[in-house]
């Protein structure tokens, strides 16, 4: 197991937006412990190293259905992050003469593929959020009155202003108009409780690794019945060996290749944690970035970007300084004081120019599990000191 | 080899792993001995695990798996010890 007598290096971890560290003992011992006791290669052979490496990906595919509210498990997809995911739902769905509409809020993950599609022949219409980035439902609705949409996509969450969007709404605008809702949940699950069988969405992609808690290199695609993307990968899936073309019953046909058993056995630890702890990790995120976002507004010179406090955010709170760049004040904070943030533009262009902060960035400062009051007061301190 | 006694199974092919261990799964809250092992070839183009029940239990094993909606694609009977 992790020889623990490792001290963890005294930082204020407040870039739970890229991802969570440090990760739950039980999330890291359980990697360890697959990676010894199941390290055969799942769903291949029927040797009892390889049943003990796919029961794990079993148990961890139905403790996130269950957390997530997808009351068929094979409905949950691994994929190496959320990333992987949208691109396999955008292009796996997609085909020149489609139109989609999108909001100005999206991360490079949906940006990008729908980038390059738009270059084969994909229609992009993009609808605007305001200024603190919210996304109106009515707005949506328009877009998508205006000519056949084969699809919405939408953040739950952004990424840059913890702005959390209607999908509930965006839901039942694009089924009306015949569409599919393609949700990019990465700042969604675990921040916020997330039931998709009520939620409406029919693609809904999200990180392990961020406030799931698990390790970096696993994501999950939810894919409703009957949404069937096209297979981005062919290969081997550990049945029907003898058909040479992939087989389409899921979750065989979208994971080809030998999947990351220990990454996702502690995605699976991690979720049965959230199961239990969840409602009280929230609440706790909800209060500090509370706290966070009424601290940065009371140093002198500083904006922070989405809604007001008191607003419903995820646990994100990015600011802007009148006279000190972003990239300093993260410097400094990370040099002088030992607090990690995250500086620039958080790959997410559309969302800063929506923000009015695509010329400068902006510096987040992201709230998770085992984040503390003293470690966001420290920070604050840490600020106002860089700031002063 | 030694003389071993050998008794009469039934085996059960499913379409992938994740409805051969959901499978596995059930048969152990119901409380039926069940075995895996590699898929043998005559059930079939059908994933490579397999689950193995004694004869006498597969009534049980089968009641089992319909209440909990889990399918199996093929069966055959084994004798094996």
């Amino acid at each position: 197991m992790p020889d623990r007598s490792h001290p963890l290096p005294d930082i204020v971890y407040l870039d739970h937006g890229a991802t969570s560290w440090p990760k739950p003992d039980v999330v890291v011992d359980t990697v360890v412990r697959t990676m010894i006791e199941a390290g055969g290669n799942p769903g291949r052979s029927a040797h009892r190293i390889a049943m003990a490496a796919s029961r794990a990906i079993v148990e961890a595919r139905s403790a996130v259905a269950t957390l997530l509210g997808v009351p068929d498990s094979r409905n949950v997809i691994f994929t190496s992050g959320s990333t992987a995911g949208l691109n396999l739902a955008i292009k796996g769905l997609l085909v020149p003469g489609d139109r989609v509409v999108v909001t100005s809020m999206e991360h490079n993950a949906v940006v990008r593929p729908l980038n390059l599609l738009a270059t084969r022949g994909v229609i992009v219409d993009v609808v605007r959020a305001d200024a603190a980035g919210r996304v109106d439902p009515d707005d949506v609705e328009a877009a998508v009155a205006a000519a056949p949409t084969r699809a919405v996509i939408c953040q739950h969450a952004s990424n840059v202003s913890g702005t959390i969007q209607p999908v509930g709404d965006l839901a039942d605008i694009a089924h009306a108009a015949g569409a599919l809702l393609i949700v990019d949940g990465s700042q969604g699950a675990g921040h916020l409780h997330v039931d998709l069988s009520a939620l409406g969405a029919d693609v809904y992609a999200c990180s392990g690794h961020k406030a799931l808690l698990g390790p970096q290199g696993v994501g999950i695609l939810y894919l409703a019945e009957g949404v069937e993307p096209e297979e981005l990968i062919q290969g081997g899936s550990g049945g029907r060996s003898e058909e040479p073309t992939q087989p389409r019953l899921r979750p065989d046909r979208y994971e080809a290749g030998t999947l990351n058993t220990p990454g996702i056995a502690g995605l699976g630890a991690a979720v049965r944690l959230l199961a239990e702890q969840g409602a009280e990790v929230r609440a706790a995120e909800v209060r500090l970035a509370r706290r966070l976002h009424e601290g940065l507004l009371a140093i002198r010179g500083m904006r922070v970007l989405g809604p007001p406090p008191g607003e419903e955010r995820v646990p994100i709170v990015s600011a802007v300084h009148d006279r000190i760049e972003p990239d300093r004040i993260a410097f400094e904070l990370d040099r002088a004081y030992g607090v990690a943030v995250r500086a620039g533009l958080h790959c997410a262009p559309w969302a800063h120019e929506t923000l009015g902060t695509l010329e400068t960035g902006a510096v987040r400062f992201g709230v998770g599990w085992g984040v503390t009051e003293s470690d966001v007061d420290r920070a604050l301190e840490a600020v106002a000191e860089v700031c002063g | 080899m030694s003389e071993v006694e050998r008794r009469l199974y039934r085996v059960y092919g499913f379409e992938s792993t994740h409805d051969a261990l959901t499978a596995e799964a059930v048969l152990r809250d119901a409380g039926v001995a069940t075995t895996v092992m590699p898929t043998p070839r005559e059930l079939g183009e059908l994933c490579g695990i397999a689950l193995r029940v004694a004869v006498e239990a597969a009534e049980d094993a089968e009641m089992a798996m319909r209440a909990r909606a889990v399918v199996w694609r093929a069966t055959m009977e084994l004798l094996d010890r």
